[in-house]
This record gives C-alpha cells, structure tokens and sequence, in this order.
C-alpha cells in the first residue's frame, strides 16, 4: 500500500557507505573480503562480479594472445587486474592494455596514468560497462575504452573522456577494423576481437 | 540475457568486525539494512527534538513497563541491525546487557522522518515488516502526519493509517494509552 505526499519530491536519497581504496585493501587482509568475494571498488561501494561464462572467457583469452601478437613487450597487457581509480575506485577490467613497468607494477598497482587502452568483454553486463563504467573511466580520463558487445556483435569504441563522460562512441561491425589511440600504426579487426 | 549488477551485502558479524579494524571512522553513524552499511545523515532540530518528544511522551505514559531504545541498535536478522529513533521494548530480565533486543522483544518502532520518507517506507518498513514487528509509525514531519503500519506480513505491511493533528494513535500493545498526533508533531 503506498502513501504518497508532496515531500517525496524533496527527498534526500539515502547515503551508502563509501569505503575507499584502502579500506578495502584493508578488508581483503583481515579476512572480511575472503577468498570468495569477487568484488570490485566502485565509487565507494563493493560491487559483485558475476561468474565469467565461457563465451566471455573466450573472448579475453583471444583478445590477450591477439594485443601480445601485435604489440609484444612494448606494452604490458593485464587481465583482469586490478586498476586504482583515485581514492574511491579500484576496478577490474577485462584487458589492460599500459605502459611497461621494470617492476611488472609490483610495486604499485596501475593507475589512470599508466593505461593505454582498457577493454571489457560484455555479455551480460552492457549497461553497466556503458554507463557506470564508462563514466568512470572518463573522469579518470582513459584516453580509449572499448567494449566488445558480445551479444549485438559489435565493439564500441568510447573516446574523447570528460568528466560527463566519453564524447565520441563509435560502433563498429564485424569487418571494420579499429587502430587503438596509443597505436596508430596497428590495425585490429573487429571479428577478430568478436571471434 | 542481463545481468542485475549486486552489491556485496554484508553480515552483522562482518559488520562488526569492518567497525572494529576502525573503517568506519572514530564515531561511525551508520546502520545496516539489508546488507548494506548506510550513513545515517547528520540529524536537524526538528527531527531531534521530535525524538526528544517522543521519548518524554513514552516515558510519562508508560514508564517501567517497557524499556525506551532511542537511536539504538536492533538486531532483526543476519544482515540488519538498524538503529530506528524510537524503539519500545518489552522489559528484559538484564536490560539487554547481554544482546541486543530482537524482533520479539519490540513492541513499537517509531521513525521520524523529515528527508528520509521514502527510504522509512520503503526499505525500512518492509524490513521490520518482515521481522515480524507489529507496529511501526512513521512521524512525517514534512506533511504534519503519523503514519501507522499494522498487520506486518513477509510482503510489507497491510494496513497503513494516516494520522492527522487532532487524531489520537494508541499503541496496539498498550490500547489504554492515547498519543496525540499533534504532541507527536509538536
């Protein structure tokens, strides 16, 4: 049964806590976040990971040999790696595509500096990789974020971020071919990426 | 096929434990509902002074035969221990010294609402719906009303009444007892 007043129209939505970076480091050591727990830091709040399916899994797995194919050691790839996103964010994207490290970031996880192309496979999370994350990662300012759309069979190539977002989407179809910001010179085919 | 993106929801126990290494801050004012710990926003005058009210109220009206839980923890199930502005509790052999009160142990919860209206009716009323509390009355101070919600089922409650100024609510557990709406509101 509802009641409904004028005031609704006023009301202050209520606040979740927001952990940061090192509070959820912090969880993960003392056992709170076990081994279980496939979650990620978003804006504050730990998000769950659904299992990876195998369409997915496959997708990264050609994505990964195809970047290391391309583009060898000059580049450092990372599946599904953590990427520290200022002090509210530490998200796990499918493929990281960033600099080289001499430590292999040992020392420190990656950070919006370091990436040179962030790709996730979607299957089953495309609202969220387009909207939550892609806000996201523009206001950290990742120059080039793909998401390969697995179930329209399409990549979408989100760039020009700003802190409203990516300005420039473009969808590409199986026979495009797409040349990563970082890599001019390298040419990617969509159905390759698709599969 | 989508996939409804979940929040990690969290147990008391896990609760107690991200309190305990210190995440929350010093002087946390959080609770946890469903799973997720919530920031409780600072509190303003109109609001406190009505729990003030409240408590008087109760206190005159009732005095030891219940015990006056305001802004105290309720333990309602493994992922909810909120802390509703008034709760009134049947009296405990050790004044709940050894555990915090339970579903059974409450006769009344009362929130007081002036920017939270629709989390108090929407998520905390099927919570204590749920636990199975009999009686829950919503102050709503922005609409000068007392909404009271009755016949708690798994659903949600089945009767909502709304109570305006010069309208009395006698609590269900203590029917000789008439509270005015308009002291409520004050």
């Amino acid at each position: 049964m509802a009641v409904e007043t004028a005031s609704q129209a006023h009301e202050a939505p209520m606040e979740r806590w927001r952990f940061n970076v090192d509070e959820y480091y912090q969880m993960g050591e003392v056992g709170i976040l076990g081994p279980e727990a496939r979650v990620e830091l978003i804006d504050g709040e730990l998000i769950r990971m659904p299992p990876i399916r195998s369409h997915h899994n496959g997708s990264v797995i050609d994505l990964d040999e195809l970047l290391r194919e391309l583009l060898g050691r000059r580049v450092t790839i990372s599946i599904q790696g953590p990427l520290i996103l200022g002090p509210y964010s530490a998200p796990q994207p499918d493929i990281l595509v960033l600099r080289r490290r001499d430590d292999n970031y040992r020392s420190a996880n990656p950070t919006a500096a370091d990436v040179l192309l962030v790709i996730e496979v979607s299957d089953s999370t495309l609202t969220y990789d387009r909207e939550t994350k892609g806000l996201l990662y523009a206001q950290a300012g990742l120059p080039d974020y793909w998401i390969a759309n697995l179930a329209d069979g399409q990549v979408e190539v989100h760039r020009d971020p700003t802190p409203d977002g990516y300005k420039s989407i473009q969808i590409m179809g199986r026979g495009d071919v797409i040349r990563p910001l970082a890599f001019p010179d390298l040419v990617i085919a969509v159905s390759d990426i698709l599969g | 096929m989508a996939v409804q993106i979940a929040k990690h929801l969290f147990t008391v126990d896990e609760y107690y434990r991200i309190a305990e290494i210190g995440l929350l801050g010093p002087e946390p004012r959080v609770e946890l509902i469903e799973g997720e710990i919530i920031d409780m926003s600072p509190m303003g005058l109109p609001h406190a002074s009505c729990v003030a009210r409240l408590n008087r109220m109760f206190w005159r009206g009732l005095g030891d035969r219940v015990v006056l839980w305001p802004q105290l923890p309720l333990r309602l199930n493994l992922r909810s221990e909120p802390e509703p502005d008034l709760a009134i509790l049947a009296p405990h052999q050790d004044a709940y010294k050894s555990g915090h009160p339970v579903a059974l142990d409450v006769f009344l919860v009362i929130e007081v609402s002036d920017s939270t209206l629709d989390y108090d009716r929407y998520v905390k009323g099927p919570l204590y719906a749920g636990a199975n509390i009999p009686d829950y009355w919503i102050a709503n101070l922005a609409d000068g009303q007392v909404e009271v919600h009755r016949d708690p089922t798994p659903d949600g409650y089945q009767t909502i009444q709304v109570m305006r100024p010069g309208d009395v609510i006698r609590p269900l557990a203590f029917p000789d007892l008439e509270v005015a709406v308009a002291d409520i509101l004050g």
